[in-house]
């Protein structure tokens, strides 16, 4: 084999394996975003709100962080990425819950003065 | 087709390389996850609520399902896939989810306006039931006046009936006994020895028919009694008929019968004795009982 092709070929092999190979780049980043997105949801009333979703991302969290110790960069990348969507999802639930909640309490409250009102105009005439 | 002798030198590396290739792209064109994905994709699509209130976080559901779909279709690896369908099930459950939050928001918003609206109809009514009850007191008290006016004239009224007949008994001459008030008529009220009433009688019996119809809660007991000269039995027939005469003029005068008793005791229960002419023309008489209001008259005892 001629060593002028070898390389280039060696080189393109290499580059189509990395595609599905562990990556090198260190996924500290992601893992710090989906660590800032699992404290929001926290704060957003997560814990009571969507318990299995915000338990789901922590976890996930300390996946990717010890993946990340471990070197294993795409796992701790793709556990990140898990952890930030399962954390979104987390904080987007408990904020629905506190609107609707809020929302049925006033639409409540509309209809307990609509009967009040219904009672006493009937009661006056 | 000629095959030079590069291409020969190459063909073990691509054989290799296909190798290597197929080892991370025997996926299937789908999975579970995929699969989740797609059908959760389709739900939030026919959501209108996603489509007006979640619209950025439906794109970024949108592109992280075509990097799935993608992923699947180039046949990568069933980590790398799952990978990408878990991530895009997450972001079109959290479209959902913002899409719910932001229309409670505005169900809030309307609820809260319709809220003031009843509170409003409410105070509304409030102040229309005060009007209302209001101008019922004021009406009842208009009416309570009213009746006081009435009650307090018709006491005026009574107070003056009884005045009125007090002097109108005061002129016959009545008296107050036990039995009622009593009126006497003397003789010289009728001719001697008949029951026909002179003129002086007949204006006595006018103020009595007077009075009975101003008091038509009263009654009348005409009684007649005789001196003892001449038979019981004429004195009797006598006091009878003066009696009688006194009713027939009250009739004449418009008092009812039935008003009206009539009794003839001749010669007994003198006011005087028989010896002298007074004492005589005090015993012939006409007593006349005015009952009370309401009441029978006691029979004479």
């Amino acid at each position: 084999m001629s060593p002028r092709y070898t390389l280039p070929m060696l080189c393109a092999v290499a580059a189509l394996l990395s595609a599905c190979a562990t990556e090198k780049a260190p996924a500290t980043a992601d893992v710090a975003v989906s660590r800032a997105a699992v404290e929001n949801a926290a704060q957003a009333g997560a814990a009571e709100l969507a318990p299995a979703e915000l338990l789901a991302a922590r976890e996930k969290v300390q996946q990717a962080s010890r993946a990340l110790a471990d070197k294993d960069y795409k796992l701790a990348r793709d556990l990140a990425q898990q952890a930030e969507a399962d954390a979104k999802l987390a904080q987007s639930k408990a904020t629905s819950a506190k609107a609707t909640d809020a929302a049925n309490a006033v639409q409540d409250n509309v209809r307990v003065l609509r009967e009040e009102l219904d009672r006493a105009n009937s009661a006056n005439q | 087709m000629s095959t030079s002798p590069m291409t020969r030198k190459l063909t073990p590396l691509l054989v290799s390389l296909a190798i290597a290739l197929s080892a991370c792209s025997s996926t299937p064109l789908t999975t579970s996850t995929l699969d989740q994905a797609r059908s959760d994709y389709v739900a939030a699509q026919s959501n209108s609520a996603v489509s007006q209130y979640a619209v950025r976080e439906f794109n970024e559901a949108t592109a992280a399902l075509n990097a799935a779909n993608n992923a699947a279709s180039e046949r990568e690896s069933i980590e790398k896939v799952d990978q990408l369908a878990y991530v895009a099930k997450q972001k079109i459950a959290t479209a959902q989810e913002v899409a719910r939050a932001r229309k409670a928001e505005v169900d809030l918003k309307q609820s809260a306006q319709e809220r003031e609206q009843v509170r409003l109809q409410a105070r509304t009514a409030e102040a229309e039931a005060a009007r209302r009850s209001a101008e019922q007191a004021q009406a009842e008290a208009e009416a309570a006046r009213a009746r006081a006016e009435q009650a307090n004239a018709a006491t005026q009224s009574a107070q003056a009936q009884t005045q009125a007949l007090a002097a109108q008994l005061a002129e016959l001459q009545a008296k107050q006994t036990e039995r009622g008030t009593i009126i006497t008529l003397g003789d010289v009220l009728f001719n001697v020895d008949q029951a026909v009433l002179t003129s002086g009688g007949q204006a006595t019996v006018q103020k009595l028919a007077t009075v009975l119809r101003e008091n038509t809660d009263r009654t009348v007991l005409i009684e007649g009694f005789t001196d003892s000269t001449g038979s019981t039995a004429h004195n009797l027939e006598l006091s009878q008929r003066r009696a009688e005469a006194v009713r027939s003029a009250l009739s004449q005068a418009g008092i009812d019968r039935s008003r009206v008793e009539v009794r003839g005791y001749g010669e007994a229960y003198p006011v005087a004795g028989n010896e002298t002419a007074g004492d005589r023309q005090l015993n012939r008489r006409v007593e006349i009982v005015l009952s009370e209001p309401g009441k029978p008259i006691q029979a004479r005892r």
